[in-house]
């Protein structure tokens, strides 16, 4: 109460401040307003560059300095993007695919990265490095490899090839942990003396003041289910089994086997749209962070 | 220290893990046998699926799927799946992946490195005893035809796109052409005629016409030629000097005096501003070549694909194209003994342990390669030339070529022009290192033309980087 | 120690990641092993029953390539310039952006937008950008019969156009436009954390600074970063391992002869270096991978301490 009261009085004297002081606020509000619209246009053009290529003819998008805006806006990529792929079995592979691996990933992550965070055991910070180490070694060189391992299973064009391999992510379980160390261990204590197991402590306490990381988590992992096709490419074989982009991309390439980028742009902009969405619904839950979270209280 | 203990314990559990691993995946020997042709040829009453990879966009894909229909009266009992995987380097991706379990196709569209690639694991098919095979087969019409080529079918193919399936060192036939393409010269026919030029026959011809060109437009870079690697290859074929072999300790031999003089005299032809490249101007030629006059750096002649006409056509301007192209075959050193060179998909099959699973493979590649309503639609729809004589006498495909010109039917002059040489094709050979070569000498080109030396000191440099490729080639192929 | 009865349960935990990582990490890292130590390794004869003698031959040929060491050396480089760039750039996005009230949803949603774009895409977005059509740049002959973006911009104010990574461009202009198109890429994720790490940050640390007047300067240095320094030492660490297997954003500007013309794998990196060799030379790139494997993890030890004295938990 008493440091409220202190508060107010200070912010009283801060009223008093000159009007050099206010000018001076002003002028560092704008430039912070310029410079993160610069940024801002800086990482549009792209995007706006991803839009106006989709809808480009095959010949204007290869010219080699690029027209700003489309000679002749061409719907037409779109409808062949589409056309091309049968979008329902796609959409619905990719669903399951892409909400059954980013649950059991969330699960596994959030597990371990609590035993990294919160448990003692020995050896504890020497097999956290070597997790670390396995993110070095560029992926590829595992594909040979994974792909012999999960041909002796007979897992081939199966939902458990899609989703199996890629649960663990070494990535995930790093940035959850940190961000699980930043809860003060006497939390964890005090529920350990009120007899709170591990279990609910998890659920009731960490998990909810991770939320921010573990829906930047569910983005991610979502994202790179849907965007993934060197893998599915290899281990699905039947149009049952196949995902958005590798159905998509039978819409890319021309008669004479090039690729037909503005085809292929159209594509990524049908692929990207669900994503953009997902980011604008749940935006507001990463940003809310931690500033509601049991510290406080 | 506890540290080392848990390492030690870690280091068991992998070993463990590895012992158990290796021995499920150990040495299994995954390649499947030689073909052999059944006692009773092939089985048409025994259903039997085949796929085919290869890299056709969805007008193609409409094209073929119209022909297994076809196919499928024939041959009810022969299913086809087949997929397009991407571009051309995302098949040999796949399917280098799949020969290491057996999971290959039946088919798939190969250029000839991928087919030397996938000859390491010793997986593609050689063909000969299927073109020979003198056993028939009863198709569901009725009719009694012989499984291999007849003597017919085999003179009906374009020598050089045939001979294509046996460039790999050992004699023997790996894969049947599909449909083909080669470099062009496109000029500006409007231009050529308004200065009275004449279409270059040989290099010298060449390089006196940009001469003159360079004193009518200064600001204009005469020729643009597409693709280096092509331009050094085909240089090697036409003076006759060693490019690469696929046999022997040494498979590259294209640092020699010869392809070093010409080397350097592409060099004072950049450095005159006669020519430029697509990697040196930064964007494919035939936008230089479609540009208006007018515009400073414009070329007049382009050499590119015949198979991207389309791309050569200038832009209409109010409803009319700004100039005529023409289309003619390439420079050549000696005119009197032509060489350009063949490109385009050809097909290959993979060896399987069930014989009839070859056989259909076959029949279905026989088919769309020796199929003159195929090789015409497809020629059509693609840009690309068939690989049989006689699809030219096939009236829809004849019109097709009658009605070219230097405008709309662009696509069809250049499939003329690409039909007439068609005598001159060659190929180079194919091994494990083959795409490195290539490679090289197309960076060749690109570094001895464009680097800032003296001129004293020339010879030498492009000395030390023709030594330099090859040093690079052989590394790249592990020696 | 209330931990010390639990240490079963930590397994427990870890059990399911650590099952999968032992069959699809774990195995393809000592299957990589096993191929780097047999001398000319390959998988196509391999899978027809050849066998290859056991030796470092496949090490020793990698590290004796010249060429390697122009890997390494871009490599470093542009992990040593990117890391620090992007970092300290997102940081003072993620502080204007918490420090302004209206459009900083608006604004946050942008930054994330090239996030879900295509990253082959962004890379030719640049490379147009950047691009130069002509003849003999750099020589008397010089003829630009166009220039991308980034020059129109030059010649507006006033300057030269330069050659950024056409044929006879400069190494530094290269690695310029390399700088550039790397922190542009690593940005969106980079906001995304550090963001997420400043709204988390209690808001009664900044409501006494603002009590005491403390200067921003002061209040970013002394209270911000070491508040967000775990979220830091994640951005800097995962910065350095994906700066270390900078491959695709070179492709992405360059194509995959990464270099400009007339200088083809000038900026060529590790795993470019792995992948040239990784359709037929399986026992080299292993190799290769692993001498990349060691050197990364050397880094990210450091890193690791490093981080561990300067962060605040």
């Amino acid at each position: 109460m008493s440091d409220k009261l202190n508060v107010t009085l200070h912010e009283k004297d801060l009223k008093k401040v000159s009007a050099a002081q206010k000018v001076t606020k002003a002028a560092s509000k704008t430039l912070t307003y310029a410079f993160l619209f610069l940024i801002a246009i800086i990482v549009l053009f792209p995007f706006y560059w991803m839009i106006i290529s989709s809808l480009k003819s095959l010949d204007e998008y290869k010219l080699s300095v690029p027209t700003l805006f489309p000679r002749e806006i061409l719907w037409h990529n779109y409808v062949e993007a589409f056309d091309a792929a049968n979008l329902g079995t796609l959409f619905k592979n990719t669903v399951i695919v892409g909400v059954v691996s980013t649950l059991l990933s969330l699960v596994i992550t959030v597990l371990s990265a609590f035993a990294f965070a919160r448990l003692e055991f020995k050896g504890k910070n020497a097999l956290f490095a070597a997790l670390l180490g396995t993110m070095m070694i560029p992926g590829e060189l595992f594909t040979i490899t994974n792909y012999q391992t999960v041909n002796e299973f007979g897992w081939m064009d199966t939902y458990t090839v899609l989703i199996v391999p890629f649960l663990v992510s070494i990535f995930y379980i790093y940035l959850l942990r940190q961000n699980f160390l930043q809860i003060p261990n006497e939390l964890y204590l005090a529920a350990k003396v009120d007899g709170t197991s591990d279990i609910k402590y998890l659920w009731k306490v960490m998990i909810p003041l991770a939320l921010p990381t573990l829906i930047s988590i569910t983005i991610l992992k979502m994202m790179g289910a849907w965007n993934s096709y060197m893998w599915p490419n290899l281990v699905t074989k039947s149009a049952e089994m196949e995902l958005i982009t590798n159905g998509l991309r039978n819409a890319y390439t021309d008669a004479s086997g090039d690729t037909n980028f503005p085809v292929q742009m159209a594509a990524v902009a049908i692929v990207s749209a669900p994503l953009f969405l997902v980011f604008l619904f749940l935006r507001k839950y990463i940003m809310k962070g931690v500033s509601r979270s049991g510290i406080k209280g | 220290m506890k540290l080392r203990k848990i390492l030690i314990s870690v280091l068991l559990v992998v070993a463990m893990l590895s012992s158990m691993l290796m021995l499920f995946s150990c040495n299994k020997n995954k390649l499947a046998p030689d073909f052999v042709m059944p006692e009773k040829g092939f089985d048409t009453s025994k259903k039997v699926t085949i796929t085919f990879y290869h890299t056709m966009g969805s007008n193609l894909r409409d094209v073929l799927d119209a022909y297994i229909v076809e196919f499928n009266k024939l041959y009810p009992n022969i299913v086809i799946e087949h997929e397009q995987v991407g571009n051309y380097d995302d098949v040999r991706k796949t399917i280098s992946t799949e020969i290491t379990v057996g999971n290959q196709p039946n088919i798939a569209y190969c250029y000839p490195d991928h087919v030397a690639l996938y000859n390491m694991s010793q997986a593609v098919q050689t063909l000969d005893s299927l073109i020979d095979a003198d056993k028939t087969v009863k198709d569901a019409l009725g009719n009694e035809t012989v499984i291999g080529l007849t003597q017919a079918q085999k003179d009906d193919f374009i020598k050089g796109y045939y001979e294509e399936g046996m460039q790999f060192g050992d004699g023997k036939m790996y894969t049947l052409p599909l449909s083909k393409s080669t470099e062009v010269l496109y000029y500006n026919k409007t231009f050529f005629e308004a200065n009275n030029l004449q279409v270059p026959k040989t290099w010298d011809e060449l390089e006196a016409l940009c001469a003159k060109i360079k004193t009518i437009d200064p600001d204009c870079i005469p020729l643009g030629y597409d693709s280096e690697s092509n331009w050094f290859i085909t240089m090697c074929e036409q003076l006759g000097s060693k490019y690469t072999t696929a046999t022997g300790e040494n498979n590259f031999l294209f640092n020699n005096q010869t392809n070093r003089d010409f080397v350097a005299k592409f060099r004072d032809w950049y450095k005159k501003g006669y020519v430029t490249t697509q990697e040196i101007s930064g964007g494919y030629t035939s936008e230089l070549f479609t540009m208006a006059a007018s515009e400073k750096g414009n070329s007049y002649m382009s050499i590119g694909s015949s198979a991207g006409a389309t791309h050569q056509r200038p832009e209409k301007v109010s409803g009319a194209y700004p100039f005529d192209v023409g289309i003619a075959t390439i420079p050549q050193m000696n005119a009197d003994n032509p060489k350009v060179i063949s490109q385009g998909p050809s097909l290959c099959i993979f060896k399987k342990a069930d014989p009839q699973e070859v056989l259909a493979s076959w029949l279905f590649v026989k088919y769309l390669t020796t199929t003159v309503e195929f090789q015409a639609e497809f020629s059509m729809v693609s840009g690309y030339v068939p690989v049989i004589k006689s699809v030219k006498d096939h009236p829809v495909y004849a019109d097709f070529l009658e009605k070219a010109d230097g405008g709309d039917r662009i696509a069809a002059l250049s499939a003329k022009v690409c039909l007439e040489q068609e005598h001159a094709y060659y190929t180079s050979p194919a091994f494990n290192g083959s795409s490195v070569a290539r490679d090289q000498v197309g960076y060749l080109i690109q570094t001895c033309l464009v680097a800032d030396w003296k001129d004293a000191e020339v010879a030498d440099k492009i000395k030390s980087e023709f030594a330099k490729a090859v040093k690079e080639c052989n590394y790249q192929i592990g020696k | 120690m209330v931990e010390s009865k639990h240490k079963w349960k930590a397994w427990l935990y870890l059990a399911p990641a650590i099952i999968l990582l032992l069959i699809f990490t774990v195995w393809p890292i000592i299957n990589t092993l096993h191929m780097s130590v047999q001398e000319g390794f390959n998988q196509a004869q391999a899978n027809i029953g050849v066998t290859f003698d056991y030796g470092f031959g496949n090490f020793q040929n990698v590290i004796e390539y010249d060429y390697f060491k122009d890997c390494l050396f871009n490599t470093i480089l542009l992990c040593v310039l990117t890391v620090p760039i992007s970092t300290i750039l997102a940081l003072v996005i993620a502080v204007c952006l918490n420090s302004i009230g209206p459009l900083s949803r608006f604004l946050q949603t942008i930054y994330f937008l090239p996030y879900v774009t295509n990253s082959i895409a962004i890379g030719m977005v640049f490379a147009a950008m950047f691009n130069m059509v002509g003849n003999n740049f750099g020589n008397e002959n010089e003829l630009v019969i166009t220039a991308g973006i980034i020059n129109n911009v030059i010649e507006f104010f006033g300057g030269d156009p330069i050659n950024w990574i056409n044929a006879g461009s400069s190494y530094w202009a290269n690695i310029t436009v390399m700088v550039v198109y790397i922190v542009w890429n690593a940005l969106p994720f980079k906001i995304l954390i550090l963001l997420g790490g400043l709204q988390s940050v209690n808001k009664q640390y900044y409501d006494a600074a603002k009590v005491d007047g403390t200067s921003r300067f002061r209040v970013f240095s002394k209270i911000t970063v070491p508040l967000l320094s775990p979220m830091i030492a994640y951005v800097v660490i995962t910065g350095f391992i994906g700066g270390f297997k900078e491959y695709s954003s070179i492709v992405g500007i360059f194509g995959e002869k990464m270099g400009p013309t007339g200088d083809a794998r000038r900026l060529n990196t590790m795993v470019g270096f792995i992948y040239d060799a990784i359709d037929t030379q399986q026992g080299r790139a292993s190799a290769a991978a692993l001498i990349l494997f060691g050197i990364i993890f050397v880094v990210t030890l450091i890193n690791l301490a490093v981080s561990k004295k300067k962060t605040h938990y």
